[in-house]
Formats: structure tokens, C-alpha cells, sequence
């Protein structure tokens, strides 16, 4: 039983027109084996919040903790947050030339667990998880996420879920750009790793498409860079219905430049 | 199509005005002297257009002839160690100027010509039949005093051949290699500097490559202070085809720079150049020119040359010079591609959000920049033996950035 407790959680970002604060006080906690839908609208810093925690150099956190277990993961570097348990899933995956998957995977098991994987059950469970995910075999060959369609990339990033064993996942609009057989077999994928492993989710998302295949225990509303409301699965139905005007501060737009 | 090519009448070419009838503008061909005086040449200056990307200050022990010390270790054997059969490869010193030193080309520069002049004789290796298993001749050297070497490597015709030159340790060297492959033969010829800090290397390289024949000429320079490689080629006859490949990796404060002259003097030969480079922490510099000539003489030519450069760090400079003097209109390609990059912020966030290390992330990428040139070799014992080399450098790379971490607690 792990805990990712979030407290009071400041951060900034540096913009051309100088310094912007887009978190502003966030506050949650995630145990194991729950899965929290964090919804909102475009702007509202709900990727910061996931790139905050993975140590994404943009971002600078001005005040707050985020505590793995106890221990507070916005001091390390991101390696050492992923050593810790923390898994980024990212909406737009960067391209690695040069470097095959299957060495870039390799290396990253052997990190994550200080320790190189016994070779024949480690392809072994690459190829599972491979087919799983319905990915064809000739991707371990190729560089990381070159010439992957979004869909590809998408599965790409649940297959590392599925490999690096996590204890929390943040899933930052992993819906995004899949169709309607890509969205359920990259679910199936998260709901396998959380089946497996106990995992904790924080799943960004924008829609509640997602969410049909992937349960929420609990559904957050992130407004303006904090946690506004909190409820359960409910709570996406609504707001499918009413949209997130209510939680946007009089005359602001939804749609920001930093989205 | 030889006797095509003979009918063609090349006008001549007014000096005063170059740009009236351009395809007799003045070629690099009829630029460049040719000879085996050291006054023939001037002292470098970063005036001189061969010279401006080059430090010339750090090599002037390289432009006046000097007393070799003779004290590089120069051993000849199989890449697995063995001794060589003297039925596959003739290994002997010959006097300076007895063929085949000196026949395969002369000295086209002052440092060249410097180190013809300097060197006390010439290690002919040549290939006389098939071979199992690549030669390999390793030069290692423990001092820096000058030093002068002088080494032709020639092969017969239709035969198939790896040789390998390794140079390691410490030196101050000047050096000067004739390659001369023969008709129809299939050749590799892979050089390998491994320098310790404090080394210079000059070093000079002169190519013909037999009709119909294929050669790979690979050039891996992964240290020393000041290395200045020249490498000039031309075809012995129609069907030729060239394959150049280098790997750099330039660490703070040296200067790594290789030059590629590649001239196409006969119909349908085929030449391809490739180098990539890494450089790493400040005033790491290098440099690549490319020249590719392609002479009236040469119709059907099919040529490509490419630099990509991967500044690892800040405050590293590479300079990138593909030059084209294309004389001829009956070619079927004359490509180039440059350019500098930086090793990406959020390539290397990415690697690390997977618990990759910052350091294991650069190495990582590096490895795949270099392996996707090294995969293209194709002969498994010399792309296995490039990769170790890579990765012992690499690993020194590691160590030493473990070793500043250690310092700065």
C-alpha cells in the first residue's frame, strides 16, 4: 500500500511575458489501487500538474511537497522520481533516433529496478505484453516513438506502464488522438497494470470517453491550477452534461496558450 | 562512353574573367600543387582557405621538416592477435621513394610534404590474396616528441581485403598513408585514433582506388589535443566505388577535424561520404569539409556526401563545409547534407522520466548515433570492434562524470 500525497503544490512556468503561476495551492492524495479522473478545462494547468511531478525542467515549483510514501519526490531528479515509483504517460512521447525500443526498454527495467532483467523471462514478458497491447513485434526494433502514428505512440507508453511496474501512473490525456479500438485495447492495457500491480492512476483528461473503460473511484474538477471540486463517477457524467463553465473565473476563456 | 568523353573539347578558360565560360572555371584539381618540395608550399595561415577552421598555432611543430624520434611501436598482425601469413600480406620497409611510397600520390600540402620529408622510410602492407580476417596494424606511441610515419597499403586486383590501423597512447605525429586498392578488388580500410590527452596527429591521406573496385574507408578519431586528418582520393577507372564513413567524438578543448577530397576523374564511379560527430563541454571544436570534384571526364558519376554533428553540451563548436565543383552535366547525383544539432532537453527528460540517468541517457543516445553508421559497415568483426571502441569511450565519458560528481561532494 503506497500513498502519492500532493500538498499545497506552487509552480511556474517561464513565458515570454516573464514569469506565469499556473499552479496555485493543489492538494490530493492517491493510495494504491485508486484511480482518480482529473477533468478541467484547456488551460487550467492540469498537464503542468502532471509534468510538475514527473520533473519536467520547464516547470518550477515555488512552494509544496509531494510526498511518495513520505518522501518528497519534488527534490529529486526525474530519474530518481521514476526510480521512486512515479510513471509519466505522456500525451505527446518524444522521439528517440537511433535508439531501439527494445534497448531503450532494457535499460530503463534495469534502472527502474537497479538491476538487469534475467534475459529469457524478460523477452518473454516483452512479446506478452507486446501482443496484449496488439503491437506489431517489428516495433522493438525500431527507435523509440520514430515514425509511431499517435495510436502507436499511445500503446507505446502503456506498454512501459505494463513493463516498469509503477506504483503510481499519471495518464496526462493518454485518450487523446485513438480511436474507438485504440482507446479500449491502451485501457485494457492501464486496467491490466492496476489488476497486476495495485496501481495508483491520476488520468488528465478532457473527455469522459475514456472513462467508460477506465472506472474512476473518484473524478476531480481542476480550475484555474487548483482542485475546485472532488466527487465520484458522477461527477464526469455532469460535467459532460454542463460543460466547465461554472467552474471558470467571471469572463476568462477556456482556451489558453497554456494548454 | 570512354571514347564519348574523349570527343569532348574543353574550352579554355579566361583567368581574368572564370565566370564567362563556367564549366572551365578553374577546378580545385588545377589549384592544388602536387609535390615532394617543402618549399613549394607556404606555411599554413588561417588566410590560406585549406586552413581557416584549423588552429594553426597549436601544430607548427608540424610545417618545417624535423628529426623524427622514432619512438612509436608499429606492430603488424591478424585482429585476433595471430601472426600474419606472409602468402596473404607482404609486410616490409622500404626506403623512402621506392615504389610503391611515393608512386600512389605526392604530398599536396606543407605538412605532407613536411612529412615526407621527415620520415625515414615507408611500412608497405600489401594485400596479395583473399583474407580470412582482417589485418590490423597498431600504432602506439609514449611520448610526445615528433614523430614521422610513413605507410602505403596496396592490394592486388579482384581480391577481398580488411585492414585495420589503430593508434593508441601518446605521440606527436605526423603521418602520411598511400592506399592503392587494385582492379575489381573489395577493400576496407578502418583508421582508428584512440590519442591520450596531449597527442597531435597530422596526418595525410592519398587514395586511388582501382577500376571496378570497391573500397570502405572509415576513419574513427575519439581523442587527442590537435587531429588534423586530409584525406584526398581519386578513381583509377570507370566503375569505382568509394564509401567513406567517420565518427568524432570531441571532448573539451581539442580540435578534431577530418577533410575529405573526393574526385571523380572517370565515367560511372560511385562515391559516398559520411561522418558524424559528437562533441561534448566547451571549445570542443570540430571540423568536416567535404569536397567532392567531379571532373569532365566523369559522366555518369554518382556522388553524395553527409555531416550531422551532436553538440552533447554547451559552448562546442562544429564546423561544417560541404564544397561541390561539379564539372560535368551528365551525372546521375551530386548530394550534400550538414547540419549541427543539440542533444534535445526533452529527448533527455523523456529517457530520464523512465529512470534512465542523465548520464546513461547521453550515452544511450550517442551509442545509437554512431551505431545506425556502424551497422552500415557490414563486416561484423570490424563494426563489433568499432562499437567496443565507442564504447570504451563512452565509458571513459562515465567515469569522468562520476568522478566530477565525487569532486564537487
Amino acid at each position: 500500500m503506497a500513498t502519492l500525497e500532493i500538498k499545497d503544490l506552487y509552480a511556474s512556468v517561464e513565458t515570454k511575458e516573464g514569469r506565469k503561476q499556473i499552479l496555485k495551492g493543489v492538494n490530493l492524495t492517491v493510495n494504491s489501487g485508486e484511480t482518480h479522473a482529473v477533468m478541467g478545462p484547456n488551460g487550467s494547468g492540469k498537464s503542468t500538474l502532471a509534468y510538475t511531478l514527473a520533473g519536467h525542467p520547464k516547470y518550477e515549483v515555488d512552494s509544496g511537497q509531494a510526498l511518495l510514501d513520505g518522501q518528497d519526490i519534488l527534490t529529486m531528479t526525474p530519474d530518481e522520481r521514476a526510480k521512486a515509483g512515479l510513471f509519466l504517460a505522456m500525451q505527446y512521447p518524444v522521439e528517440v533516433p537511433g535508439v531501439s525500443m527494445t534497448n531503450f526498454l532494457r535499460t530503463a527495467k534495469t534502472a527502474v529496478d537497479g538491476k538487469a532483467p534475467a534475459i529469457r523471462t524478460w523477452a518473454k514478458e516483452l512479446n506478452e505484453s507486446m501482443h496484449k497491447l496488439r503491437m506489431d513485434p517489428k516495433f522493438a526494433t525500431r527507435s523509440v516513438n520514430e515514425g509511431f502514428s499517435g495510436g502507436e505512440k499511445k500503446r507505446a507508453e502503456v506498454l512501459q506502464l505494463e513493463l516498469l511496474k509503477p506504483k503510481f501512473a499519471i495518464l496526462d490525456e493518454t485518450d487523446s488522438g485513438l480511436d474507438v479500438d485504440a482507446l479500449r485495447i491502451v485501457s485494457e492495457g492501464v486496467n491490466r497494470a492496476k489488476e497486476n500491480t495495485g496501481l495508483g492512476i491520476m488520468m488528465v483528461t478532457h473527455y469522459t470517453r475514456i472513462l467508460k473503460y477506465i472506472k474512476p473511484d473518484i473524478v476531480h474538477v481542476f480550475a484555474d491550477g487548483h482542485f475546485v471540486k472532488t466527487g465520484g463517477p458522477e461527477l464526469a457524467d455532469e460535467l459532460e452534461e454542463n460543460g466547465y463553465d461554472e467552474y471558470l473565473p467571471e469572463g476568462a476563456d477556456s482556451e489558453s496558450a497554456l494548454a | 562512353m570512354a571514347s564519348q568523353c574523349k570527343e569532348i573539347s574543353i574550352p579554355t578558360a579566361d583567368p581574368n574573367d572564370p565566370y564567362a565560360i563556367p564549366a572551365a572555371m578553374p577546378s580545385s584539381a588545377d589549384r592544388a600543387p602536387r609535390s615532394f618540395d617543402v618549399a613549394d608550399f607556404a606555411i599554413p595561415t588561417r588566410k590560406q582557405d585549406d586552413w581557416r577552421f584549423t588552429p594553426v598555432e597549436r601544430m607548427e611543430e608540424f610545417f618545417e621538416v624535423f628529426q623524427p624520434a622514432g619512438k612509436l611501436a608499429v606492430e603488424v598482425s591478424n585482429i585476433d592477435g595471430s601472426s600474419i601469413d606472409s602468402d596473404d600480406v607482404s609486410v616490409e620497409t622500404v626506403a623512402m621513394g621506392q615504389a610503391p611510397s611515393g608512386t600512389i600520390a605526392k604530398p599536396n600540402d606543407r605538412v605532407s610534404a613536411v612529412e615526407w620529408n621527415s620520415a625515414s622510410s615507408t611500412l608497405v602492407v600489401h594485400v596479395l590474396r583473399d583474407l580470412h580476417q582482417p589485418v590490423l596494424i597498431r600504432i602506439v606511441g609514449e611520448s610526445t616528441e615528433l614523430d614521422a610515419l610513413h605507410m602505403a597499403i596496396v592490394t592486388e586486383d579482384r581480391v577481398h581485403g580488411d585492414v585495420v590501423v589503430e593508434h593508441a597512447g601518446k605521440a606527436r605525429l605526423a603521418e602520411g598513408v598511400e592506399i592503392s586498392t587494385g582492379k575489381d578488388s573489395h577493400v576496407s580500410v578502418t583508421f582508428i585514433q584512440e590519442w591520450e590527452k596531449g597527442s597531435k596527429h597530422i596526418g595525410n591521406q592519398r587514395i586511388h582506388v582501382g577500376e571496378g573496385a570497391s573500397l570502405r574507408h572509415s576513419v574513427v578519431t575519439l581523442g587527442g589535443d590537435v587531429v588534423r586528418i586530409r584525406m584526398d582520393q581519386d578513381f583509377g577507372g570507370e566503375q569505382g566505388d568509394l564509401n567513406m564513413l567517420g565518427i568524432y567524438f570531441v571532448d573539451p578543448g581539442e580540435h578534431i577535424e577530418h577533410r575529405t577530397m573526393v574526385v571523380h576523374n572517370h565515367p560511372e564511379c560511385k562515391s559516398r561520404v559520411v561522418y558524424k560527430g559528437a562533441l561534448d563541454g566547451k571549445d570542443a571544436h570540430s571540423t568536416w569539409v567535404g569536397n567532392a570534384l567531379i571532373e569532365p571526364t566523369a559522366p555518369g558519376t554518382d556522388s553524395y556526401e553527409l555531416n550531422r554533428n551532436l553538440v552533447l553540451t554547451p559552448g562546442a563548436i562544429a564546423d561544417s563545409e560541404p564544397n561541390l565543383e561539379i564539372e560535368n552535366g551528365n551525372i546521375v547525383g551530386a548530394g550534400h547534407a550538414s547540419s549541427v544539432g543539440r542533444f534535445d532537453d526533452e529527448e533527455l527528460f523523456y529517457l530520464q522520466s523512465r529512470g534512465i540517468s542523465e548520464v546513461e541517457a547521453r550515452k544511450l543516445v550517442v551509442r545509437g548515433f554512431f551505431g545506425e553508421l556502424v551497422e552500415e559497415i557490414g563486416i561484423e568483426s570490424i563494426a563489433q570492434h568499432l562499437m567496443n571502441v565507442i564504447d570504451r569511450r563512452l565509458a571513459k565519458g562515465e567515469d569522468k562524470a562520476a568522478q566530477v560528481v565525487v569532486e564537487e561532494n
